[in-house]
């Protein structure tokens, strides 16, 4: 088997997990769509400031929710899985690639239901080619993904892992986090979103190829 | 023991020499005695580097050999590192309130990219405390330790790649942009640092051994199955 069929083998399984046990979309977005909900409480009815800090707040709550989709239980493998898809040969690489595909996929969902949501809790004043962030935001949510992965191998087994795996993530993310949310802005200021996507393509090439030098020992160490 | 007392006694040495210079120094005309802050920021912040740079070394020497020693290395280097680099961000944010009149700028590329750093080396250690064992703490933490290294030359030249408040390099291809007796204390007080980074990293690998050594032993089936003595039995 290719080491494409392999990846994509490891997608369909992760994404046929996902929903059966419906974890996302059952708890991820609904708390999602609180976390949104408690910036304007603690704010107060300060309208202007509400709208200006909206799409921030989104691209928080995205990262953080992040962590959630890549941890999912889910796309948790019990210890004898992995050693057994280890046992067959399965390239380590192929794995973390089905996963950062499957998470990819979960994430740009999480986020299709959170901007519309932030647009209304918020009211922020969008530029007419707002569309067009789509474009860093998608790759945005695929680096989160490739360091969510990573992460995710990383604690895999640890009982800490749920608080562990935010820790050593949100401090490379950033790139990612200021590409997101800087191409609305400069959109706004009637500027271009080219750089912004540069640099979170830059953060994904890098995220890979990190990703294609340590599978095998990250796979030798998470046994 | 006496190798420790006198590795402290060196680094107690090395500190006393780096505050006579540091104090015989020339303060600056505008930023007046806080530059003396300076004496102990760029020492702090080159350990910083330094350390983790002899973490990855250590990760590297893990990786390859898979001796404690290395792993040692790589945690005690670690520790010290995020030491070093909560001083600097201390020493700078304190610097910073007196001559730029703010503790924190989010403008300042080499601030954001140092506490950054801070956190992904808080988040190696807690990696490490959170793993099991000794080997799943080094086998997982050593591939943290040389990804998380790429870090170092981004803080470093941040400067340089970012629109920042920060000053540049002050030691140049070209030059030192200091006086002469400035950056001769300045540079002492590195080499001070530098030894009691020596002398710390050496008692703390010494301290990872004998906590190591003491440490119980697990048993794979409690404490009452013995292990089969198959040469006493062929004696026997």
């Amino acid at each position: 088997m290719s080491f494409w069929r392999q990846a994509g083998e490891f997608a369909r399984r992760d994404l046929i997990a996902e929903r059966r046990a419906n974890e996302i979309v059952a708890i991820v977005v609904p708390f999602g769509a609180v976390a949104l909900m408690t910036l304007p409480l603690a704010l107060g009815i300060d309208s202007a400031v509400i709208a200006r800090v909206g799409p921030a707040m989104f691209w928080v709550v995205t990262l953080l929710f992040a962590m959630q989709i890549a941890l999912r239980h889910s796309a948790g493998d019990a210890p004898t899985h992995r050693r057994m898809i280890s046992l067959l040969g399965v390239d380590p690489l192929a794995r973390l690639a089905g996963r950062t595909v499957a998470s990819s996929i979960l994430l740009v969902a999480f986020m299709t239901v959170m901007f519309p949501l932030m647009v209304l809790f918020y009211n922020p004043e969008l530029p007419p080619l707002w569309p067009l962030a789509l474009i860093p935001a998608v790759l945005a949510a695929i680096g989160l993904a490739e360091i969510g992965t990573l992460a995710a191998e990383v604690t895999a087994g640890l009982r800490a892992r749920s608080t562990l795996a935010p820790l050593l993530v949100a401090p490379l993310a950033i790139p990612l986090l200021i590409g997101g949310s800087q191409a609305m802005e400069s959109l706004s200021r009637g500027g271009g979103i080219l750089p912004w996507v540069l640099l979170v393509t830059a953060t994904d090439l890098a995220l890979a190829v990190t990703a294609a030098v340590i599978a095998r020992p990250l796979e030798e160490a998470s046994r | 023991m006496n190798r420790i007392r006198v590795l402290m006694t060196l680094a107690g040495l090395a500190l006393a020499v780096g505050l006579f210079f540091a104090l015989r120094a020339p303060i600056d005309a505008f930023q007046g005695a806080y530059s003396r802050i300076m004496h102990v920021h760029v020492p702090t912040a080159w350990l910083a580097f330094l350390a983790f740079g002899v973490t990855a070394v250590g990760s590297i020497g893990w990786r390859l050999r898979k001796t404690r020693r290395w792993d040692r290395l790589a945690a005690a280097s670690a520790e010290l590192g995020v030491l070093f680099t909560a001083l600097a961000l201390i020493t700078g944010s304190l610097w910073g309130g007196g001559v730029w009149g703010t503790y924190w700028d989010w403008g300042d590329a080499r601030m954001a990219t140092t506490a950054l750093m801070f956190f992904v080396y808080v988040g190696y250690l807690a990696l490490r405390g959170a793993s099991p064992d000794r080997e799943t703490a080094a086998a997982r933490s050593s591939i943290l330790g040389i990804v998380a290294v790429v870090q170092v030359p981004l803080v470093y030249f941040s400067v340089n790649l970012f629109r920042s408040l920060h000053q540049g390099q002050s030691i140049r291809p070209d030059g030192a942009t200091m006086p002469t007796e400035m950056l001769v204390a300045m540079l002492v007080n590195v080499a001070a640092f530098t030894v009691i980074y020596i002398a710390l990293l050496i008692v703390r690998m010494s301290v990872l051994k004998l906590e190591e050594q003491t440490a119980p032993v697990p048993t794979a089936a409690g404490a009452a199955v013995q292990p089969p003595q198959l040469g006493k039995a062929l004696d026997d």
